[in-house]
């Protein structure tokens, strides 16, 4: 029932159903094979049950992991290697020596190729690899086993192991090189060969990153030790020591049996990955937003996963901070997108022999990944509403520096011009006392309006700031304060935008002070320390002043907020006022 | 005396060239800004250049950056700076250095053609000028209480002619004062504010000012 439902379910092309029948063709074959010649022993009903359970869990893992060779693979190499043993079933088949003999240490190259393209089923990524499988084995082993096709013949040797019988493809000939050389030549070429297998798995292993080794252990611990056999088998039969071959065979069975239940607990747990996914759930309730990468990291046991958020409105990905960034593409990373184009992980392809887990995971954090979301467009509007106040503030400050300029540039010399004129018209008006006293008015007038026009244009926006400093323009606030006014400011230059907004945080708080405090006298110190510009106006006046309720201090709020920075009024009754800004200001 | 003139604004560099002529003073010559300003020194070798202080490209004190230039390239010229602002910070810097021949005054001052040919020959006689309503609005700083305190009536009086720029022998003109008495007073008042003396008039001039603006 168990195992029904295991089936239940994945994807079977036509392919996995020509696999499957051979896939069950072979053991029946097998078994009845050796049961009706005798030949059946513990040892090979222990390499049948190892190989027929390796066939299955192949059959199982082709069906859930489609798109990838590894389920073919899994299949392959436990089929190829029950196929090559085929003769020991048939001692005296032709057909099942023609079979056993193409197919002879098939199974074996089988399964180094798929652990060493474990989990993706490609070999692209290390040229020896390609080598070592494709060359030095496979194509290498044709040439053994063809040699064998034509010429191997043991029919006149009841006792040697089989195949006994001759391939159907074999001919009548003497050998240009004698079997026994030509098989030892073989077996020397395997003993060299094989330690180069060695150092691929080691090297796969130290290459893997932390998630991927957790997966890719037990695939190359079983093949390490299944070469290790290998590799001693060649060399006893080489050198003739046969008696060591019988518990060689059991242990490599036993290696191989290791390597298809591994597969199989790996894909089960794989499978059901109800533990990180429910510790997952529980861990999404306690973090706060900015944490979801972190507990989906965990889960998912992938250090190098990212989380990429999908913006709507916007139409872009970004991610947690809330830049912008493109999905990869290639074959180094995978995707899987989380809900309606909510959410993308992009994650070690590892992964990916893992749906179900990334399928729970994402179903788990779809609510907290919908909050992340949210606060990612929150804080991308916050960040626009404080670039576009910025702006307000640095055009508004433009507007002033204009203005006077024109008031400067235009209103005064033109005044200038009139004033000049009249010193003439008083000389023409000379003989007439009426006019002359006319144009005396009119000169007091003009120089009044001048001064008031100086004074305008200096409140709009002081020259003396952007040309000497904060320090100077301060000095100049403080001086014409009817109050004394103690000032302390830094020497050098700070910033534009923080001298400006320091200046007006100063003048506006001098004229609260000179307004409303009924103060005999004031400070002003302006410090800097710790990436800040700290500002503070204090006097011994009357205090009660609020934030509130003054339009001045709010735009001043506005001003220093524009900048990160942020206004505080401490001004209890009767006990003077106190009002501090501080002003982020990288060094 | 031989002058040269510089501001942006056509309607000044008229009117400035018609009340100097007036007064009998040799204007050589009129730019629209710092760079024809110091062609035309070079060219004319004058005695004083009046510069304005806002000029292009920036309008806030192109002047004074122009007054820095004419004292190197041609020592000996006099500049008179007319500026439209009242603070401290530029006339200190244009009192600044080894030169006196040098003037701060407000541009209202054009309005004055006696003041402004006063000033202009001070300058033009190596003296230094500041203008008094810059000097005032220093003198009128509150001070809860400080050195100024002990200063007699008489003492701030010729604190503000120093400040101004005037030499011991203008303030005693300026005050009906013998030179011996307003010497005694210079004297009494650096002592009382802690000035070092020093005889060279724009260093008197920038320390005073400097002290005032502390």
């Amino acid at each position: 029932m168990q195992i029904v439902r295991l089936f239940a379910g994945g994807t079977r092309t036509p392919g996995w159903w020509a696999a499957a029948v051979v896939g069950l063709a072979l053991p029946v074959s097998y078994l009845a094979g050796s049961i009706h010649n005798g030949s059946l022993t513990g040892r090979s009903a222990y390499f049948l049950l190892t190989m027929t359970v390796g066939i299955g869990v192949g059959l199982w893992a082709w069906a859930w992991r489609p798109g990838t060779h590894m389920g073919p693979l899994m299949f392959w190499w436990p089929a190829l290697w029950l196929a090559g043993d085929l003769p020991a079933a048939f001692p005296d088949s032709r057909t099942a020596s023609t079979i056993g003999i193409a197919l002879f240490v098939m199974g074996p190259i089988a399964f180094a190729q798929m652990a060493l393209s474990y989990p993706t089923g490609s070999l692209m990524r290390s040229r020896l690899a390609w080598v070592y499988v494709f060359v030095l084995g496979y194509a290498a082993q044709v040439v053994q086993n063809g040699y064998n096709l034509l010429f191997l013949d043991l029919s006149a040797c009841p006792l040697c192991p089989p195949p006994r019988a001759p391939s159907w493809l074999h001919v009548d000939a003497t050998p240009p090189i004698s079997l026994e050389d030509w098989n030892d030549g073989w077996l020397v070429f395997v003993i060299a060969i094989l330690p180069i297998g060695l150092f691929l798995l080691y090297r796969a292993y130290v290459r893997a990153n932390p998630a991927h080794r957790r997966s890719l252990g037990p695939v190359v611990a079983t093949a390490t030790f299944i070469t290790c056999t290998s590799w001693i088998t060649s060399y006893a039969v080489l050198t003739d020591r046969f008696s060591v071959l019988t518990p060689i065979s059991w242990l490599q069975t036993t290696g191989a049996l290791a390597a298809a239940l591994t597969a199989l607990i790996g894909i089960a747990v794989a499978r059901r990955a109800r533990g990180p996914v429910g510790a997952l759930v529980s861990e999404l309730n306690r973090v706060g937003p900015g944490h979801v990468r972190d507990a989906l990291a965990r889960a998912l046991g992938d250090p190098t996963l990212e989380l990429a958020l999908r913006l709507p409105e916007r139409g872009v990905w970004v991610d947690e901070a809330g830049r912008e960034l493109t999905l990869p593409t290639g074959r180094e990373r995978a995707v899987t997108i989380v809900g309606d184009d909510l959410a993308a992980l992009v994650h070690d392809p590892v992964l990916l022999d893992q749906p179900a887990l990334l399928d729970a995971a994402g179903s788990a954090a779809r609510l907290a990944l919908e909050n992340e979301r949210l606060q990612v467009e929150l804080r991308a509007q916050l960040a626009e509403l404080r670039r576009s106040r910025a702006r307000l503030v640095r055009a508004g400050d433009e507007e002033r520096r204009r203005l006077e300029r024109d008031l400067h540039d235009g209103v005064q010399q033109r005044l200038l011009a009139i004033g000049m004129a009249l010193p003439r018209l008083r000389r023409e008006l000379a003989d007439r006392a009426m006019a002359s006293a006319l144009v005396d008015d009119l000169e007091h007038d003009l120089r009044e309006t001048l001064q008031e026009l100086r004074e305008l244009a200096r409140g709009i926006h002081p020259a003396v700031l952007v040309n000497e400093g904060l320090d100077a323009a301060v000095r100049a606030l403080a001086q014409r304060a009817p109050l004394p006014v103690g000032v302390q400011t830094p020497a050098d230059r700070l910033p534009g935008d923080v001298e400006t907004a320091t200046y007006f945080v100063v003048a506006e708080a001098l004229a609260n002070v000179t307004k409303h405090a009924h103060a005999t006298a004031a400070t002003v110190t302006i410090e800097r320390r710790d990436g800040h510009v700290r500002v503070e106006i204090a006097d011994d006046g009357v205090g009660g002043a609020g934030a509130n309720g003054s339009s001045g201090l709010a735009g001043l709020s506005d001003r220093v907020g524009a900048l990160d920075g942020r206004l505080l009024v401490d001004s209890p009754r009767g006990r003077g006022t106190r009002l501090v800004a501080e002003i982020p200001c990288g060094s | 005396m031989r002058v040269v003139i510089a501001d942006d604004a056509a309607l000044l560099r008229q009117g400035l060239t018609r009340l100097l002529e007036d007064a009998g003073i040799d204007v050589v010559g009129a730019a629209a800004d710092a760079r024809g300003l110091l062609e035309l020194v070079e060219r004319h070798r004058p005695d004083v250049a009046i510069v304005d202080i806002r000029m292009p490209p920036s309008h806030t004190d192109e002047g004074l950056v122009a007054a820095e230039l004419i004292r190197a390239r041609v020592p000996g010229t006099g500049v008179l700076v007319l500026s439209q602002y009242v603070e401290a910070a530029y006339a200190l810097r244009l009192v600044d250095g080894e030169q006196s021949r040098c003037g701060y005054l407000l541009k209202d001052r054009v309005l004055d053609a006696e003041e402004l040919v006063a000033a202009l020959r001070r300058v033009a006689d190596g003296e230094v000028v500041v203008d008094p309503i810059l000097v005032d609005e220093l003198l009128a700083r509150r001070r809860s209480e400080g050195p100024l305190d002990g200063l007699t009536a008489r003492e701030r009086e010729v604190l503000a002619l120093m400040a101004e720029g005037l030499t011991d022998r203008g303030i005693a003109a300026r005050l009906w004062l013998t030179p011996r008495t307003v010497e005694t007073h210079v004297r009494h008042i650096l002592q009382k504010l802690g000035i070092p003396a020093d005889t060279a008039v724009n260093r008197r001039v920038h320390a005073v000012l400097a002290y005032l603006r502390a």
